[in-house]
């Protein structure tokens, strides 16, 4: 597998709302304020509002994570993106990153697959490619390392 | 049968690795994780699919629909393999921009009886030889539960029997 940095993508988000105990798993929406992307090709900033990561705890101890994201390059673009990803990792290193502290993103798994789409033509070469990411979970917010697939 | 000494260093050495292993346990993912800039992944399999005659839905909401069914087919890799059962198929619908997007549902079966549920969305773009997918699998046998915890993504091409993708786990 090719792959080539695309962005790196820094998300401030909110409280957390805990919709609890659902027949899937356990139920929490993380209202995204902001942030930003920089990458060699694209770079501007994360819009509040339509950008939230919706997750979900499974009974195997895997967190779902199904971010939606606008992004606004420094052009003035829109760009939409979604990702799926799965967090996991030894029960210590979760429990730590639960009390908010900064571990190790190689100590656990923290992956996803982003896919954007555009109007913009600048952009547009987004629209016919898949991503995979790499996420680093801060305390004030996630921080992900997207490469474009080859 | 009775023991031997050499039966008895030998249990003696497994054990001594045994515990060494559980002490020094490496996930795959912390292994080589140069930071930041590249992915590493590595081969989970090769599926090769057989598919029926096209069912040609037509313009739909988002493009042209096609139904490719699958009638069979294989996976085979270091740690799964097996077969492809008949029911699956793949949705694919032609956009606007020349590009396909891909929306797959198949079942694997693996050689020892485990049943995998397996979904993957793509883009398949011809005209910059561009055939990626986004592989997501779910099982309830414990011996492949390490499929439900990963992601992958899939190099797909198309061979004179049918679609190839070869499938990477993101470590």
């Amino acid at each position: 597998m090719n792959t080539r940095v695309l962005m790196t993508l820094r998300v401030e988000v909110a409280t957390p709302q805990n919709i609890g105990a659902v027949p899937h798993g356990t139920r929490r929406t993380v209202p995204i304020t902001g942030g930003r992307f920089e990458g060699p090709r694209l770079r501007g900033t994360v819009l509040p509002g339509g950008s939230i990561d919706w997750t979900l705890l499974r009974a195997d101890g895997v967190l779902e994570l199904d971010l939606r994201a606008t992004l606004r390059t420094e052009d003035g673009a829109l760009i939409s993106m979604r990702s799926f990803g799965l967090r996991h990792g030894p029960p210590d290193v979760i429990a730590a990153l639960g009390r908010g502290e900064t571990v190790d993103p190689a100590s656990y798994y923290f992956r996803t697959t982003p896919r954007f789409e555009t109007a913009h033509p600048t952009y547009a070469f987004l629209n016919r490619r898949v991503a995979v990411a790499s996420g680093d979970r801060r305390p004030e917010g996630p921080i992900y390392t997207i490469h474009e697939v080859l | 049968m009775p023991l031997t000494r050499r039966d008895v260093l030998k249990s003696a050495g497994a054990l001594v690795l045994a515990s060494r292993s559980a002490r020094a346990v490496t996930r795959p993912w912390q292994r080589d994780r140069k930071k930041e800039d590249r992915m590493n992944s590595r081969h989970l399999m090769t599926l090769r699919l057989a598919t029926a005659a096209t069912e040609e839905v037509g313009s739909t909401r988002h493009g042209t629909l096609s139904i490719f069914p699958v009638t069979g087919g294989s996976f085979e890799g270091d740690r799964l393999r097996g077969k492809v059962l008949p029911g699956g198929g793949d949705w694919v619908t032609a956009k606007p921009d020349g590009t396909f997007e891909l929306d797959l549902r198949v079942t694997l079966e693996t050689d020892d009886g485990a049943l995998i549920h397996m979904t993957f969305s793509g883009v398949r773009d011809d005209a910059n030889h561009y055939f990626r997918t986004l592989p997501l699998f779910e099982t309830a046998a414990m011996k492949y539960a390490f499929v439900n915890r990963l992601l992958a993504v899939g190099i797909g091409e198309i061979g004179p029997e049918g679609p190839v993708h070869t499938i990477e786990e993101i470590l």
